[in-house]
Order: C-alpha cells, then structure tokens, then sequence
C-alpha cells in the first residue's frame, strides 16, 4: 500500500501562482456568492465558466479526479437539486412564486429554474476547490498559512502532519502485513456494522498507540532545540508575481462588484428569465 | 475547564496535533479507498472519528481543533475531494469540544472517565456536525430540512456509531500504554 499525493508537478499556469493567490481567489470567490446572496444566473453563468475555465488550465486528468465528481455530482444533483426542483427551499422566497406555471406534480418553473442555478452555484465553487489537492504542493502547506498571518505552531503542526503522514501510513501497512499473518482476514470483514467497526480495531490500536510513543520522543528533540522560545524561520520562500496581483485583483474585483450589483444596485436577487419560461412551457 | 492546563499550547500540542491529523487523514483515507464500510442509506462510517475524539480527550482542545482541521483538510486531499472550509472547521470543533473534558479525565480505565469522554465525543459530534451542515445553507444554498437530514444526520449517526465502539478500546489500550511508560 502507497499513500500518495494527489500532486503531481505540472507546468500550468494555475501551478506556476503563489499558492497565497490560490487561497484568496478561492474565498474571494467563496464570499463574493455568499455574503451578498447571488442568485441571479447573468452573475453566477460568467462565473461558473470563469471557474471551469480555471480547473482545465489545471489540466488534471479526468481518471484522476472521477471518484472526487462522482461523489460531488451525486450530492449536488441528487439530494442538493432534487430537493431544490421538488420543494424549491433553501433560497430566497421568490422560488416558492405561487403564480409560476406548473411544469408537472409540484415541481413549477420558478423551482427548475432554481435547481439550476443552485447546481451551476455550487459547481462554481467545487471546481475551484478540487484541483487544490492535485496542484498545490503538500511541502508548502505550513509556509503558506505562515505567510498568510497564522501563527508559527499552527503553522507547524500543519507542516508536521504532513510530514508524519508517510511514517503512519507504512505504520498502517506494516499492521495490517502482521496481522494477516496472524490470521487476520481484513477483505473478510464479515458480521452487521458494529461488528465490522469492532473487527478493525487490531488494525486502528496498534497504529494510534505506537504514535503516541513517537509524539514523546519528538517532543523531547523539539523541546531539546527549544522549539517555541523564539520565532521560527521557514526554509521556503514565497513571492508573488505579476501574475498573483492579476489573480488577487480579479478576485478582490469579483467579490466588490457582487456586493455592489447586490446592495447599490439591487442585482443579484433570484428570477426567472423569460427564455426558459418560453422552453419549458412551449 | 478554562484553567491553564486545558488551553496549554506548547510543544506537545503542536506534536500530537500534528500526529491526531495524519491519522485522522490516513484514517479517512483508508476506509476511503483501501477498505471501505458499507454504508447505510447515505450514512458512512469514518472510524477515523474515534481516533480523532481520542486525541482531543487524551491531549486537549488545541490538539481535537487542529488534528479536526488539517486531518480533514489532508483526508479530503488524499481522497482527491478538494477542500471545504466548513467541514473542516466542524471537525476541528468535532475534535475541540470532547478536548474540554481533558482535566477531568484522569483513569483511561475507569467506567465512569471513559462514560465522560463518549458524551463529550458525542456532544463535539453534535457541534461541529451540526455547524457544518448549517453553514451549508449559506454556502450552498439549500434549506435547513435538507441541511438537518441530508447533512447532518447521516454524519452524526454513522460519527457517534464508531465512536461508541472504538472509542472505549482506544482508552483503554492507552491506559495500559501511558501506565508502561510512566508519563
């Protein structure tokens, strides 16, 4: 067994920004749908190809990422955009539009119309955050959160989890090696659930514990180098580049205009254009 | 619980929140992708969780809030899903709330410690499940039937499940860990 990253070295665009940039296009974008409540598909399309556009620049393979769009399209069409065309909740409540014709059972043009947009708002922020793990370095995690302001031991435990991570997972392979050899059966789980759980913990036990005694022996060489007495200095260097104002303004920019259409000029609010009435009622 | 010792962050904070998240990580990968749990309905079993509740009650709030957050944060990396700072942040509380009990806790072995540690599990559960679903409704946009019944319910239910098993066998293995190394 190999945990490995989902990263892989690729010379786009979105790789060659400082991950910071990554970030704070992500929550600008985050924030600029939510605190203003945009619903409106003329602010919400621009974005959704905007993002789209965003994930193939990362030039991730599809073989890569299906189980991650499997799940996500399962939870976004299905429980997310059933629930939205059958009830029509979640919203604002010009969804719920007693006069909007009835397209068939209690599903009405203004809940369809809804459904989309609620999908096409979610989608925009899932594309953003799924190429995070497949394009951004795992060895910058704790220097990145440094330079965005948190605090040296936060950042380190960041950088220290994932240096643990490869230790624990041949931890876990080991185990598992030892406890076939015992006679253990982990393809065979057999039983109800709780007898399922039950029966991992040979695997879980001796893993959790034998870190445990690592954590002492790690505390005694940090406490030895008096880690904590002074600030640290982080080896990897960070710098924008051009290229990160440009994606920082964007999304600096994104975020005010939705506040503005939304508060100055009351654009953003949920309706349905009459071009999808015309389809769908004929 | 807001005396000195339960807030501490110093060297051992920052180690065993580093170790909670890498196998909380691991964890969540593993029953991912190498050795998945049937799941009921749309409720998944993460025993991930319990080693999570473990960490939290064994070394404090600080360790339950960051092994939540970056252990999330590496298991959705892992798995491939992304990241959402919300779910992160309810497994950071998830992990925080049962780490309040730390001080009272003082015999891994005993009924009443490990009674303790499952109702503040539970509770921290409740927390930061509940926070994570609502805050759906503002990010995603859904409704709060949706938030509470295709949110929050089935990660409650399939997260208190492991952790009423797992959790009582993970105290006790370390009582006996702790009492063979003296400290």
């Amino acid at each position: 067994m190999l945990v490995t990253w989902k990263y892989r070295p690729r010379n786009t665009f979105i790789q060659r920004l400082d991950p910071r940039t990554r970030w704070i296009f992500l929550f600008s974008i985050i924030l600029a749908l939510t605190i203003p409540e945009i619903w409106d598909y003329r602010i919400i399309f621009p974005l959704f190809v905007l993002s789209l556009t965003l994930f193939f620049m990362a030039r991730i393979e599809w073989k890569d990422v299906r189980r991650a769009f499997l799940s996500i399209f399962i939870l976004v069409f299905f429980i997310v955009g059933l629930n939205a065309m059958l009830f029509g909740r979640g919203g604002p409540s010009s969804v719920q539009d007693p006069t909007s014709p009835v397209l068939f059972w209690v599903v009405t043009v203004s809940k369809a119309w809804f459904a989309i947009v609620q999908i096409m708002r979610m989608l925009t922020m899932a594309f953003l955050a799924i190429p995070i793990p497949y394009t951004m370095d795992p060895n910058i995690y704790g220097t990145t959160f440094k330079r965005m302001g948190v605090s040296d031991k936060v950042s380190f435990t960041i950088d220290l989890a994932f240096r643990f991570l490869p230790t624990f997972a041949r931890d876990l392979t080991i185990t598992m090696d030892a406890q076939r050899a015992r006679g253990y059966e982990l393809e065979r789980l057999k039983g109800g659930i709780v007898a399922r759980i039950q029966r991992l913990a040979p695997l879980i036990i001796p893993v959790v514990m034998q870190s445990t005694v690592t954590g002492e022996e790690v505390i005694d060489a940090m406490d030895l180098r008096a880690f904590g007495t002074a600030r640290r200095s982080w080896l990897k260097e960070l710098h924008y580049a051009p290229r990160d104002y440009f994606m920082i303004g964007l999304g600096v920019t994104i975020f005010l205009a939705c506040c503005i259409l939304k508060w100055g000029f009351g654009i953003g609010d949920f309706f349905v254009p009459e071009f999808f009435t015309r389809l769908v009622t004929g | 619980m807001n005396d000195k010792s339960t807030w501490e962050f110093g060297t051992r904070q920052v180690v065993y929140g580093a170790i909670g998240a890498a196998l909380y990580g691991v964890f969540s990968w593993a029953t991912n992708i190498l050795f998945p749990l049937p799941a009921a309905g749309n409720v998944t079993f993460r025993p991930a969780v319990a080693v999570l509740i473990f960490f939290a009650v064994a070394y404090g709030p600080w360790v339950g809030l960051l092994a939540g957050f970056i252990g999330n944060m590496i298991g959705d990396g892992l798995s491939g899903w992304g990241f959402y700072w919300n779910w992160s942040l309810g497994n950071g509380l998830m992990g925080m709330i049962p780490g309040l009990i730390v001080m009272a806790i003082s015999d891994f072995r005993a009924r009443a410690d490990i009674l303790k540690a499952v109702g503040w599990g539970t509770l921290g559960i409740i927390v930061g499940m509940l926070f994570a679903s609502l805050t759906e409704m503002f990010v995603g946009g859904i409704d709060f039937n949706t938030a509470l019944v295709g949110y929050f319910v089935p990660a409650f239910l399939g997260n208190l499940v492991v952790t009423v098993i797992l959790l009582p066998i993970l105290m006790i293995a370390f009582a006996a860990v702790a009492a063979r190394r003296g400290r």
